[in-house]
C-alpha cells in the first residue's frame, strides 16, 4: 500500500451554511486545478462543493490587501449563536458599514428570471408583499446615522424603488440628514418614460448633494435582455441613459453576469458606458445565487478572477487584469476596483484613457500585510476612499481623493509641466469599473461575512450584511415580519438540488416541508 | 531629443550630450517621475533583505529622490540613513517627510552628485542606488564613489534597467538611442565588471523583468496622460506621439525577448 496525496491544497476552515436548511456547518476552501473551492457537510443534507474564486494566485495574493476594520459608532445586537446568526451588526462585526441599502419595497414592474431579491409584479399584491412608510424610511435612516455619525452612501433599492410613491420624499428625507449621496438602483423603465420624475431627480442632484442612478444593465444584445430581464429593454435602457444626461444626472451601469448568458458582453459594457456622457461607472456583478435565478451549477459558477480576465480578453487595449486591485475595506476578494481617466469617446480619433494603477503604484499603500510604512500617508488615505464600497464617481469625497492622486503626479518640479493643473478636470474625467461577487447559500464565507461594509438597514432598525440577507434567511425573516405571513426559506436552483426543487409562486425555488 | 534623431540613432558622444542636457533629463523625469522605480517598494524590500541589512547600519542612498527607500530603510530595518540627490527641492521634500515621519533623526538627505558623493571615506555599511547608474553619464566614476564611501565588509545594492544591445530586435535602430536617453542601460556583465573593476565582489545578480515590463506599461501611461493633458508642451521638450508608441511596444518585444531586463546586484567591499 502507498499513501497518495491529495489533490487540493487547504487554505482553510471557516464557516458557512447549508444551502438548503441553512444550518450554520463548519466549511473549508481548498485550491484545486489553479481554482478555489469552498466545500462543506450538512448532517441532514450532505456535501456541497461550490467554486469561489476562478484565479488561486490572485485569491491568495489578494489577501494583503486587508485593511484593519473600523469600529462604528453603535451596533444593534448581542452575540449570542455567533456568525452569521446574530446580525446585526453584532459587537463582532469587523467593519463599519460603507454603504446602507433601504430596500423600499418588494413589488416590481418587471418580473425578470434573475432577481436576488425575488421581487416581481405579484409580490405588489401578493400576501406576503410590503412597502415601507416614510416613518419607516425616517427611522432607518436614523438608525445609519446612529451608527455612522456621517454615512457616506444610502442607497434605495427594492422591489423597484421608482414605483413607490414617496421615494422622492424618501430622497428628501436623506437630504435632510447627515449622509453625502444617494444612489437609486433602478431597472430603468420609469426613467425612460417619466421625464418629470427624472427631472425631479436632477433637481435634488445638487453640489455636495449628488443623486447617482445606479442601473441595471446586462448587455447590448437582446438575448441577454430576454434571458436575464425577460424583455427586450434595450430602447428602454437608451431613453433612461439619454434622459438622465439631459437632467445632468450620473449613471453607474450595473451588469449581472451569468455564465453562458452574457460574459462575452462585458467588454461592449464598458465601451458603451464610456461613450454614453451620462454614464460614469460600471459594475459587474456575478449572477447572486440567492432569491430567483436560472439554473446554474455551483462548481463552474462566475467569480470575480473571470470578470477580470474577461475585461482583460475584451477589451485588450484598454486594460489588463493588473490594473484593478482589490478593495481593503470589505475582505479583498469580495469586491475589485479600477479607476481610468479618459479623453473624449471611443472611436474618436482623439480618445485617450489611461488606468490611474499604471501612474501610481497602488500596492505600494494598499498591501497591508507587507508595507510596515508607505511613502506618503496621505495617499494610502485617498487611496482606501478610492479602493473602498463607499466610493461613488461625483461625490465630494470622491473628487477630493482623486485631486490628491493627481497630486501625487506632480512633477512640476523637474519637468516644468504641472500635472495637478492638467488634471484640474480630472473629476469630470474619472471613469471607475468595480467587480464585485456577493456570497450566495453555497458560496457563503464567515470570514469574508464579518468583514462585510454594505449592509442592509432593516424596518426594525438592524443593518445586515448584504449577504447575510440574501443568503441566511433574514430576507424571508423581515419579509414575515412586515406581512404578518410566514415566508419560506429559499434555495438556490442548483443542479444538484433539482430533485428536493418546488417552485415558489414567485419563481424561486424552495424545498417543500 | 528631436523625433528625428530618434528615428535615426545617435552616436555615444551625442547620447551622453543628450542625456546631459537640461531638456532631455526632464523628459526622462516626465516620463519616469520623480521617485518612481521599477518593482516599488516591493523590490526595495527585496534588495534590502538582499543585502542582510541590519538594525543600526548605515546606509547610502544614492540618488534617493524624495527619501522613499531611505525612510523604509529608517523605519522597517531601523537603519541610519544617509541620502543622496541632484535635486535641491527631492532634498528638500525628502527631508520633510522624514521630519514628519518623526526620524529626522536618523536620516540625513544631502544635495549632490553620485559622480562626486558629499561624504567621507570608508564609514557606510550599506550603500544603494536604485535604477540610477543607467542615467549616470560617467558610471566609473559613480562606482568608485560607492566604492570609496563604504566601509571594508560594506555592502553595494543595485538596481537597474539592463540591456542587450546586441539581442535588441534590427526594426528598433531607433532604440539604442531611446534607452541610451532615457536610460543608458548595460548588459548584466558589464555592471559585474564595473563593480569588479572598482574592487567590489559581486554575491547576487538577480533579475526581475517583471518590475520592467510593469514600468513600461507606466511610460506608456504617461505618455498617454501627456498626450490628453499637454500634448503642446511635451512635444516642445521633444516627445514625438506618434513615433513612442512604436517604439514602446517593441521595447515590450524586447523586454519579451530578453533584450531588455532589470537586474538586481549585490556586490561586498573585501575586509583588506
Amino acid at each position: 500500500m502507498t499513501t497518495r496525496d491529495r489533490d487540493e491544497v487547504f487554505l482553510e476552515l471557516t464557516r458557512s451554511i447549508c444551502p438548503v436548511c441553512k444550518q450554520t456547518i463548519n466549511a473549508e476552501v481548498n485550491a484545486r486545478d489553479d481554482q478555489v473551492f469552498l466545500r462543506k457537510r450538512c448532517p441532514e443534507h450532505g456535501e456541497f462543493e461550490a467554486r469561489v474564486y476562478g484565479d488561486a494566485d490572485m485569491y491568495v495574493a489578494a489577501q494583503r490587501f486587508n485593511k484593519p476594520g473600523t469600529r462604528p459608532l453603535q451596533t444593534q445586537t448581542e452575540v449570542k449563536d455567533g456568525c452569521p446568526s446574530d446580525c446585526g451588526l453584532c459587537p463582532e462585526h469587523k467593519q463599519h458599514a460603507c454603504l446602507g441599502i433601504i430596500e423600499v419595497n418588494t413589488a416590481c414592474n418587471l418580473d425578470c428570471p434573475i432577481c436576488f431579491a425575488d421581487s416581481g409584479s405579484l409580490r405588489e399584491k401578493g400576501p406576503d408583499g410590503y412597502s415601507i412608510t416614510l416613518e419607516q424610511c425616517a427611522t432607518m435612516l436614523d438608525t445609519f446615522v446612529a451608527a455612522e455619525g456621517e454615512p457616506e452612501v444610502v442607497m434605495f433599492s427594492g422591489g423597484e424603488p421608482t414605483i413607490h410613491k414617496d421615494i422622492l420624499a424618501m430622497i428628501d428625507l436623506v437630504q435632510q440628514r447627515p449622509i453625502n449621496a444617494v444612489n437609486l438602483n433602478t431597472n430603468g423603465l420609469r426613467l425612460a418614460s417619466d421625464k418629470t420624475f427624472v427631472a425631479e431627480l436632477g433637481r435634488r442632484n445638487r453640489p455636495g448633494r449628488p443623486v447617482n442612478v445606479y442601473l441595471q444593465f446586462d448587455g447590448l444584445e437582446k438575448d441577454t435582455h430576454l434571458a436575464i430581464r425577460g424583455r427586450d429593454m434595450r430602447e428602454i435602457k437608451q431613453r433612461a441613459l439619454d434622459n438622465c444626461a439631459e437632467v445632468g444626472l450620473t449613471v453607474t451601469l450595473v451588469a449581472a453576469i451569468e455564465k453562458d448568458i452574457n460574459e462575452h458582453e462585458i467588454g461592449a459594457v464598458i465601451r458603451h458606458g464610456l461613450a454614453h456622457p451620462a454614464a460614469r461607472s460600471v459594475v459587474f456583478q456575478p449572477v447572486t445565487h440567492s432569491g430567483r435565478h436560472v439554473e446554474f451549477d455551483p462548481l463552474t459558477r462566475l467569480t470575480n478572477s473571470d470578470v477580470l480576465h474577461a475585461i482583460g480578453k475584451q477589451v485588450p487595449e484598454w486594460l489588463t487584469v493588473d490594473d484593478f486591485f482589490p478593495v481593503p475595506c470589505c475582505a479583498p476578494t469580495c469586491r475589485s476596483v479600477t479607476y481610468l481617466l479618459t479623453q473624449g469617446t471611443p472611436g474618436d480619433p482623439d480618445f485617450g484613457l489611461v488606468p490611474i494603477p499604471r501612474l501610481l503604484q497602488v500596492e505600494d499603500y494598499l498591501d497591508y500585510v507587507a508595507n510596515r510604512v508607505v511613502p506618503d500617508y496621505e495617499i494610502r488615505e485617498a487611496l482606501e476612499k478610492l479602493w473602498s464600497a463607499s466610493a461613488f464617481i461625483g461625490t465630494d469625497t470622491n473628487d477630493a481623493r482623486l485631486t490628491k492622486i493627481a497630486e501625487a503626479l506632480d512633477c512640476a518640479d523637474a519637468c516644468g509641466v504641472n500635472l495637478p493643473e492638467a488634471l484640474t478636470t480630472i473629476t469630470e474625467n474619472t471613469f471607475m469599473i468595480v467587480v464585485q461577487d456577493f456570497l450566495d447559500p453555497y458560496t457563503l464565507n464567515v470570514r469574508q461575512l464579518m468583514k462585510c461594509c454594505v449592509e442592509e438597514i432593516t424596518p426594525d432598525g438592524r443593518l445586515i450584511p448584504f449577504c447575510a440577507y440574501n443568503s441566511v434567511g433574514y430576507r424571508e425573516q423581515v419579509r414575515a415580519q412586515m406581512s404578518g405571513v410566514e415566508v419560506a426559506d429559499v434555495v438556490p436552483n442548483a443542479i444538484q438540488l433539482q430533485p428536493l426543487l418546488v417552485e415558489t409562486r414567485y419563481g424561486s425555488k424552495q424545498v417543500p416541508r | 531629443m528631436t523625433a528625428h534623431e530618434l528615428a535615426h540613432g545617435l552616436d555615444a558622444a551625442q547620447v551622453k550630450a543628450c542625456c546631459a542636457s537640461g531638456y532631455s533629463s526632464d523628459l526622462v523625469s516626465l516620463l519616469l517621475g520623480s521617485s518612481y522605480h521599477p518593482g516599488g517598494t516591493t523590490l526595495t524590500r527585496r534588495l534590502l533583505d538582499a543585502m542582510g541589512l541590519q538594525p543600526g547600519e548605515r546606509l547610502v542612498d544614492v540618488a534617493c529622490g524624495t527619501g522613499t527607500t531611505g525612510l523604509l530603510a529608517a523605519q522597517e530595518y531601523d537603519a541610519i540613513v544617509d541620502g543622496v540627490d541632484l535635486s535641491a527641492s527631492n532634498v528638500a521634500l525628502a527631508v520633510g517627510a522624514a521630519d514628519a515621519a518623526g526620524i529626522g533623526d536618523r536620516t540625513r538627505f544631502h544635495h549632490g552628485d553620485a559622480e562626486a558623493l558629499p561624504l567621507p571615506d570608508g564609514v557606510w555599511d550599506v550603500v544603494v542606488c536604485e535604477c540610477a547608474l543607467c542615467t549616470f553619464p560617467d558610471k566609473p566614476t559613480a562606482i568608485a564613489e560607492i566604492a570609496r564611501v563604504l566601509r571594508p565588509g560594506g555592502r553595494v545594492g543595485i538596481s537597474d534597467v539592463t540591456a542587450e544591445r546586441d539581442l535588441l530586435p534590427a526594426e528598433l535602430t531607433g532604440l539604442g538611442a531611446w534607452i541610451a536617453c532615457v536610460a543608458d542601460a548595460r548588459p548584466p556583465k558589464e555592471y559585474e565588471a564595473l563593480l569588479t573593476a572598482h574592487g567590489l565582489r559581486v554575491k547576487l545578480v538577480e533579475q526581475h523583468r517583471e518590475a520592467l515590463d510593469r514600468m513600461v506599461l507606466q511610460i506608456a501611461a504617461r505618455v498617454e496622460l501627456l498626450r490628453m493633458t499637454r500634448q503642446q508642451q511635451a512635444e516642445k521638450l521633444g516627445l514625438d506621439f506618434d513615433r513612442v508608441r512604436p517604439i514602446l511596444s517593441a521595447t515590450q518585444d524586447a523586454i519579451e525577448n530578453g533584450a531588455l531586463g532589470y537586474a538586481l546586484i549585490v556586490a561586498e567591499k573585501p575586509c583588506a
